[in-house]
């Protein structure tokens, strides 16, 4: 789902890295007040485990691959500030540490896959969670994905209206809004369905896994 | 300062300059000038830099192309400058990759730095893992895997993945606390 540089223009990246950055401040504030010598080593694991997870195919069937993110397990089991940062610090680490993905989009995605996706997710568990537990879960994970998909959809079909030459070319992303919604968000509704699937799977598990190596 | 600060800070300025300037020509001299900075690896950066963008490019650049050519427009200009753009950001960011480190760069916040390393190192034994766990299905398949083999598959990575990480955590801060990481 995430960008790449060079799609977004600066009248939308710089505003969006002024956003994020308010969330980025706002939401150490909050996970410094309980970082002590549990907190901090969890949230670089669940950074490396979101980057992992990200790099899980599952398959689909005809032969293609979608990744999971793991965006609702990380909001469900550890709070939607835990999953923002984790999320962001790990796009952050693979578009400057393994050049992947891109700076300028950075903000963009953050604020989508880590912002919009994880609290989204939260909201479907907290609601959802005391009527039907896996109805819930499966929510989550499936709104943590199509939500923010359909966010990237809206910016980058925004970008020919927003910078365009003399001429109307587009500067930037050349695609508007009738390309980029159902060319971006219709895949993720099927990759949403896999998420979903990881989200109950891997929270039954982490449950699991807790209360094991909390006996 | 240190000089990987510097570099951080040039590189966004870098960064900048390649999305305000929208004239092919200046795009092109840009990416000439990252390629000499790069000096013997420029070859090796240019590469590398292309690889990462073929696919989505290609994909942007034959849609445009056909939409264009659909309204009878010209799409050699927004081609140009979108494929230079993109690959000159990408060359930017190979090249302060390469050349800085970003440790170094953040090192003015101490639990920054600290998450980002930890991170970082778990990222790449896990990255390391999750090849593993794909070779290890490639090798025990005498065919293509069925589907539901590479479900499992990824369920078992998936699984060890979720366990190695709350391993790790509890590791660390046991690692933390004994050596009295929070009472410097």
């Amino acid at each position: 789902m995430h960008i790449p540089d060079g799609f977004i223009s600066p009248q939308t990246y710089l505003p969006a890295f002024a956003l994020a950055a308010g969330f980025w401040g706002y939401a150490a504030r909050r996970v410094h007040r309980q970082l002590d010598a549990d907190t901090l080593p969890f949230v670089a694991a669940y950074t490396a485990l979101a980057f992992v997870l990200m790099m899980v195919a599952l398959p689909l069937p005809g032969g293609t691959t979608a990744h999971a993110a793991g965006i609702g397990l990380l909001a469900v089991c550890f709070g939607g500030w835990m999953a923002f940062l984790a999320i962001s610090l790990v796009l952050a680490m693979q578009a400057l540490l393994f050049g992947d993905g891109g700076i300028t989009a950075l903000p963009i995605n953050a604020l989508a896959m880590g912002m919009v996706g994880a609290f989204c997710a939260l909201a479907a568990w907290k609601l959802l969670a005391r009527l039907h537990e896996t109805l819930a879960l499966f929510l989550a994970g499936w709104l943590s994905i199509v939500l923010p998909a359909a966010l990237v959809a809206v910016v980058l079909g925004m970008q020919p209206a927003i910078a365009h030459d003399a001429q109307g070319a587009p500067l930037f992303f050349p695609f508007g809004l009738s390309i980029t919604l159902p060319a971006v968000v219709l895949p993720h509704v099927l990759v949403g369905i896999a998420e979903g699937v990881l989200t109950v799977l891997g929270y039954r598990y982490l449950t699991r896994l807790r209360s094991r190596l909390d006996a | 300062m240190n000089r990987d600060r510097l570099l951080l800070y040039l590189y966004l300025a870098g960064i900048l300059a390649a999305t305000l300037v929208h004239d092919p020509v200046w795009l092109g001299a840009g990416l000439v000038l990252v390629l000499l900075l790069a000096g013997r690896d420029a070859w090796r950066l240019l590469r590398r830099a292309l690889l990462a963008i073929l696919a989505f490019n290609t994909l942007i650049s034959l849609g445009y192309a056909l939409m264009a050519w659909w309204q009878e427009l010209s799409p050699w200009l927004t081609l140009a400058r979108l494929n230079l753009r993109v690959l000159l950001l990408t060359s930017l960011t190979f090249l302060f990759i390469a050349r800085a480190n970003l440790f170094r760069a953040l090192d003015f916040s101490k639990g920054l730095t600290y998450v980002l390393g930890l991170a970082y190192s778990q990222a790449l034994t896990f990255r390391r893992a999750h090849e593993d766990f794909r070779l290890a299905l490639a090798s025990r398949s005498l065919r293509r895997p069925r589907l539901m083999d590479r479900y499992r598959a990824s369920a078992a990575a998936a699984s060890w993945f979720l366990e190695k990480s709350l391993h790790a955590a509890t590791q660390s801060a046991q690692a933390l606390r004994s050596r009295g990481f929070f009472h410097d």
